[in-house]
Parts: C-alpha cells; sequence; structure tokens
C-alpha cells in the first residue's frame, strides 16, 4: 500500500461506465437507508423498547446491558457484507445513523407531536461513538476475531459514559410528594403514561450489589462480554443472508 | 354493466380507504375489554368524583373516590402485590402533580390487601387544550388495567403557556418541559456530525461495483489508504477520550446525581367501610336471565344496625343499578352508566333493626350487555361480584361487597 496509490481514489471505471457505476452506488446507498431506517429502528423498539424510549427507564442496570447487545447486531451483520466484499469500514455507523434518524422521527413526530410528551422525556440514546470505533477496528485489524473481541467490547464499554452527558443531569434529585426522586423519576409520575406504570419499569432490579452502588461497570462488563459473542453471531447471520451475486454478473 | 361494476368497486374501495385513513378522537380506553369477572371482582369503584369538568390550561382538577379491593379475588388473577393508580388519557394532555392514596402522599407503586378499603385523590394540571375523556384506573400487575368512571374535560387556552417548574435539591429551579434538552440535542448534534462525517469520507469515493472488482482483482491495498488508516486510528483515540472527558466532567456538574429510585410505597388500608357488620349480606343463589339481561340475586339479608334498611343500589363494574325508591339518579356524565330503575326487590318493605330475611334483589338492564358484561356466563370463572349499598331512613350508607357463582337462564 503505497502513498500515492491511496492519494487517488480507487476508479477501475471511466467515462459511461463510471457514470453508471455511481448512479449504482446513489441507488442501493438510498435504498440501504431507507431499509436500515426501518428495519434496525422496528429491531430496536421490540427489543430495546422502553429502556431508549423513556428517561425513567434508563438505569444502571439494564439499559447499559440491554442496549448495546441488542444494538450492535445490525451493525456486524452490515459489516459482514460491507467489509469483506467491498472494504467499506462504515457498516456500524451507517446502520446506527439510519438508527438515530428513525429515532429522532418518532420521538419527535409521534412522542412528542402526535402524543403530547415533552421531547425531552423521550430523547434517544445514541450509540455512534461506538460505531464510529467498531468501525475503526474493523479497518486497522481486518480481523473477524479481533473486532469481535475489541471492537465489540469498546461498543459496549463506551455506551453509557457516551450517553451519562446527555442523561446526567436528569439524575439530580428532587423532594417530591414526601419522596426523592430524580428528575427521570418524575417525569414519569407527573407524564402519564397509561400503559407504562412505574411498577412496570424494569430498573434496578437483580443481584449487582456485591461491589456496593458500582452497578454500572459491572452491568458494561457483563453487556461486554456478551458483546464479543453477540457481534460475531450476527456477522455470520448477516454473511449468510446477504449476497453479491448481482455484483459478480457485472 | 363492467363498468358500472368497476366504478362501484372503485369508489367502495376508496371509501373504505378514505376511512381507514381519516382519524378519529378515542373516545374508550379499553374498559369493557377486561373480561368480566376481572372487573366484577377485583377493584370496585364507587364515589368517583372530578371537582370540574372545564378549566383552562394551567389550572388543576381534582379526581377523588374511592375503592374496595374483593376478598373474592379472581384465583386467576396475580394477587395485587405491585399496583399502580393511575389515569387514563390521551398522552399527557394533563399532568399528575399529586397522588395521595388513604390520605397518604404517593409517588410509586404499592401493593393492596384483599378486603381493603382505599380512598384516593389525585389533582391533575391541565397542559393540552380540547376535549379530552379521563378515567382512574389501577395496574395490576400480571393482570392488567381495572378501569374506574370516565368523565370528559374541556380544556381551553393556549398549550405554549403551560408551565411546570420543579425545584431540585440542589436549589435549582428547572423548566420540565424543556430541561436538558438543548445540551440533549447539542452531543446529538456532535456525534452525528463525526458520524456523517466518517460516512462521507467513504461515499465520496465510488463505492460497490469498482470497489468489489478492485477487492477480487488483488488490488485491495489500493482501497485503503495511509490516511484511512491515521483516520481510524485517531477515531480509535480520540472517540473514547472525548467520551470519558465529557462523562468526567458530567460527574464534576452533577456531583449529587442518583440513581433511579425503585422503591415502593407502604399504604395500609382504612379502618373497614364496607362489610363493617352493621349489616351483614349474603348472597345465596345468582341467575343471569339472557333475554331479560337481568341478574337475579337471592341474597341472605340480616340488619344489625337501629333502623331499618333498604337496598338502594347495587354496582359493579362501573355500572348503577339504582332502585329509584331508595337513591337518586346521577345527574352528571355517571348517568350513562346509570339504570335509573334497573334494582328491585321483591318487597318493598324495609328490613326491620335485627331482623334477618331472604329477599330477591334483580338487576336489569341493557347495560349488562353494552358493557360487555353479559359475558361472564362464558368466561372460565363465572363468579359474579359487587358492591350492594344500603340506606336506613337518616340517610346512613351501609356497603356490601357481594360475590357468588352466576347460573345462566337462556329461557
Amino acid at each position: 500500500m503505497t502513498g500515492k496509490s491511496l492519494d487517488i481514489p480507487a476508479r477501475p471505471y471511466t467515462g459511461e461506465k463510471s457514470r453508471l457505476s455511481r448512479a449504482y452506488d446513489y441507488l442501493i446507498l438510498v435504498l440501504a437507508l431507507f431499509l436500515f431506517i426501518g428495519s434496525f429502528h422496528l429491531h430496536v423498539a421490540l427489543t430495546v423498547g422502553d429502556w431508549d424510549f423513556w428517561q425513567d427507564w434508563k438505569d444502571r442496570q439494564w439499559w447499559p446491558l440491554i442496549t448495546p447487545l441488542m444494538m450492535i447486531t445490525f451493525p456486524a451483520a452490515v459489516q459482514a457484507v460491507l467489509w469483506p466484499n467491498f472494504r467499506l469500514p462504515l457498516g456500524a455507523t451507517l446502520c446506527i445513523s439510519c438508527l438515530l434518524i428513525g429515532t429522532w422521527i418518532t420521538r419527535f413526530f409521534a412522542y412528542h407531536m402526535w402524543n403530547f410528551f415533552p421531547i425531552n422525556e423521550v430523547l434517544p440514546a445514541t450509540m455512534l461513538p461506538s460505531a464510529l470505533v467498531l468501525d475503526a477496528i474493523l479497518m486497522l485489524s481486518n480481523s473477524l476475531t479481533v473486532t469481535s473481541i475489541f471492537g465489540g467490547m469498546a461498543f459496549a464499554l463506551l455506551f453509557y459514559p457516551t450517553n451519562w452527558p446527555i442523561f446526567g443531569m436528569f439524575h439530580v434529585p428532587v423532594e417530591y410528594g414526601g419522596a426523592q426522586l430524580t428528575v427521570a423519576d418524575l417525569f414519569g409520575f407527573q407524564y402519564i403514561r397509561a400503559g407504562t406504570p412505574e411498577y412496570l419499569r424494569i430498573i434496578e432490579r437483580g443481584t449487582l450489589r456485591t461491589y456496593g452502588q458500582y452497578a454500572t461497570p459491572l452491568s458494561a462488563f457483563c453487556s461486554a462480554l456478551l458483546c464479543t459473542l453477540m457481534y460475531p453471531l450476527w456477522w455470520y447471520l448477516g454473511k449468510a443472508f446477504a449476497t453479491t451475486k448481482y455484483v459478480k454478473n457485472i | 354493466m363492467k363498468k358500472s361494476l368497476k366504478s362501484l368497486f372503485s369508489a367502495v374501495y376508496l371509501g373504505l380507504c378514505a376511512g381507514a385513513l381519516a382519524p378519529e378522537a378515542a373516545l374508550a380506553h379499553g374498559e369493557k375489554a377486561l373480561e368480566p369477572f376481572v372487573r366484577m371482582r377485583t377493584i370496585q369503584w364507587y364515589d368517583v368524583a372530578w371537582s370540574k369538568a372545564k378549566l383552562n390550561v394551567n389550572e388543576e382538577v381534582v379526581i377523588t373516590g374511592k375503592f374496595h379491593v374483593n376478598a373474592d379475588w379472581p384465583r386467576g388473577v396475580a394477587q395485587p402485590d405491585a399496583t399502580y393508580l393511575n389515569v387514563s388519557a390521551p398522552g399527557p394532555v394533563f399532568i399528575r402533580t399529586k397522588r395521595y392514596l388513604n390520605g397518604q402522599s404517593s409517588v410509586s407503586s404499592s401493593a393492596l390487601k384483599l378486603g381493603g378499603d382505599y380512598d384516593f385523590k389525585i389533582v391533575m394540571k391541565a397542559r393540552i387544550p380540547g376535549r379530552f375523556h379521563l378515567h382512574p384506573f389501577i395496574n395490576l400487575h400480571d393482570a392488567g388495567s381495572v378501569v374506574g368512571p370516565g368523565q370528559w374535560m374541556e380544556v381551553e387556552g393556549d398549550a405554549s403557556a403551560f408551565t411546570n417548574q420543579i425545584k431540585t435539591l440542589d436549589g435549582s429551579v428547572i423548566d420540565m418541559e424543556t430541561y436538558g434538552l438543548a445540551n440533549g440535542v447539542a452531543w446529538h448534534g456532535f456525534w452525528i456530525a463525526l458520524g456523517s462525517a466518517w460516512l462521507l469520507w467513504w461515499v465520496r469515493r465510488p463505492l460497490f461495483i469498482p470497489r468489489y472488482k478492485l477487492l477480487h482483482a488483488g488490488q485491495e491495498t489500493s482501497l485503503i489508504s495511509t490516511l484511512d488508516r491515521k483516520i481510524g486510528a485517531a477515531i480509535i483515540f480520540a472517540v473514547p477520550m472525548i467520551v470519558f472527558g465529557a462523562n468526567f466532567v458530567t460527574d464534576l456538574k452533577y456531583p449529587n446525581a442518583i440513581p433511579l429510585q425503585a422503591a415502593m410505597d407502604q399504604i395500609d388500608p382504612l379502618p373497614p367501610a364496607v362489610d363493617v357488620g352493621a349489616v351483614q349480606v349474603k348472597i345465596q343463589r345468582a341467575e343471569y336471565n339472557v333475554p331479560a339481561r337481568a341478574m337475579i340475586m337471592t341474597a341472605l339479608l340480616h340488619n344489625g344496625s337501629d333502623h331499618p334498611v333498604r337496598v338502594g343500589e347495587f354496582a359493579t363494574a362501573n355500572v348503577r343499578f339504582l332502585n329509584p325508591a331508595v337513591v337518586q339518579p346521577p345527574q352528571d356524565e355517571g348517568a350513562a352508566l346509570a339504570a335509573r330503575e334497573g334494582l328491585s326487590i321483591d318487597t318493598a318493605d324495609p328490613i326491620a333493626p335485627g331482623e334477618t330475611r331472604t329477599i330477591r334483589i334483580t338487576a336489569e338492564d341493557s347495560l349488562w350487555q353494552r358493557e360487555r358484561l353479559d359475558g361472564l356466563i362464558r368466561d372460565a370463572d363465572t363468579r359474579m361480584g359487587g358492591l350492594l349499598f344500603l340506606y336506613d331512613n337518616a340517610g346512613r350508607r351501609y356497603v356490601s361487597s357481594v360475590s357468588a357463582p352466576v347460573i345462566p337462564k337462556f329461557y
């Protein structure tokens, strides 16, 4: 790999062929955009669901465990197509960006405009830093094993600290109704949700209390371990369900 | 002929599409959806009232009422170890500012005791103008929602005038409507900008076909440049630095941040208000006459009070069957679920003090069918339940919770 060849983008085609191949790029990109906005967003809504929907579900134990584990799925599958076949290290960032587009659309139009929830109550989490690191590790290592171990771990471990600057301020305590609540809890009490009462929140349950009040790092490392397994699983799923046979025929 | 048929089908199809697409306001909250035996034999609501039906944005309405937790709790429904007194509404068009159970302020879930009596008070502050139907209801963990009586509320004013300021324990006053929004959007914007830059870095080049051809022609090295690798290395180094740096600054900024709170409230029942002993009622047999839409209850009554009493009302699943000789019908919205002359007794004579008598009580009205309570006879649990209200001459009220297996009569 020489420095010179790298400054010149790979262009095996010229003229009309180049124009057609570029048109094909845009066609695939636009289709991929809508496909991932729809499918990945649906996947996250069904699996992460309330943990991502509401401020008062974003706890120290389940939120950092479930969210990376469910969000590393599509990035791994898409990387399994884009990297081995095209050497494009953008699968994770593309998926998470599409997810965020879909998420912001629904949070604004469905939750805020249609159902009247204040938009700050339904702020989504972001995994873009995790996705960027995952893409970069895959590009630099060119290895499924290394990316599974280090990329998968980084994907999970970066999640909570990435989002704490967004959500930390919602954990400021308030006295309300004779009890100490966080601002996030107060959203759940004041802004009524018929279907998700307080007791249904799956938060702060479990036995991660052996190390005192440091539940978050334990959850994050547990998630990191699981992500190292989830990543190759979805990599092979992506590989099994995607094909490049149409590109071969061109 | 073919053309006419085609036009007809097209018109019907378009009509159906238009009907499906035209949104309509939701006029119910599934209050009839729960199986009848659950509605009749779990949470038995009564005396539910609203302080007003019309208000402006930022004004408050107070919902008060009582409920009895039926001791004959259905075996198929989870015990009420975790319940939540809620309000159903089309989204947070109101906010709940205060809630009291048995006079005790409550912000979390609580357990209910079988046979216990509870009164509640919920203060709601209008947030969005419009006409909304509100119900108090109890969420039963693993069972569903038992909805109480509803009321239409009309809210006028300007939604943008709504305020909800809260003082935090660190002394700052925050606006719940906007708190943290700008910060959250800024962080999302920052990461989206970085992510988009990475995507554009790659998308600006020829992508799929040329890269596939070059890769499979053994020219892989031309696809990832030194600069690409440097940027990748920078990402691996800089992104975690930013993440952990921002995390550290946030910890410094909010040193008193606490985890989400998950405790349950402990609420004790009131002194018994139902089945207090002065008047005792035992249902000996209950028949549901299907064509007449009537529940006929044979009841053994013992009047242990000092005054003669008469049966005035049978209430179940928010439906009230009234004996017009004893109880005046409601004039408000509750009239829709009240059978004004729906309750009849086989004898008009009051039950004298100390007397024990078997009487036949008939609760008859189409409300059995309209409220989908007649489906009880086809349930897995065909026991009925409800509250029987008896009155003496001085206006004192005795409430008795009754239940019994129901035998259907099909003709």
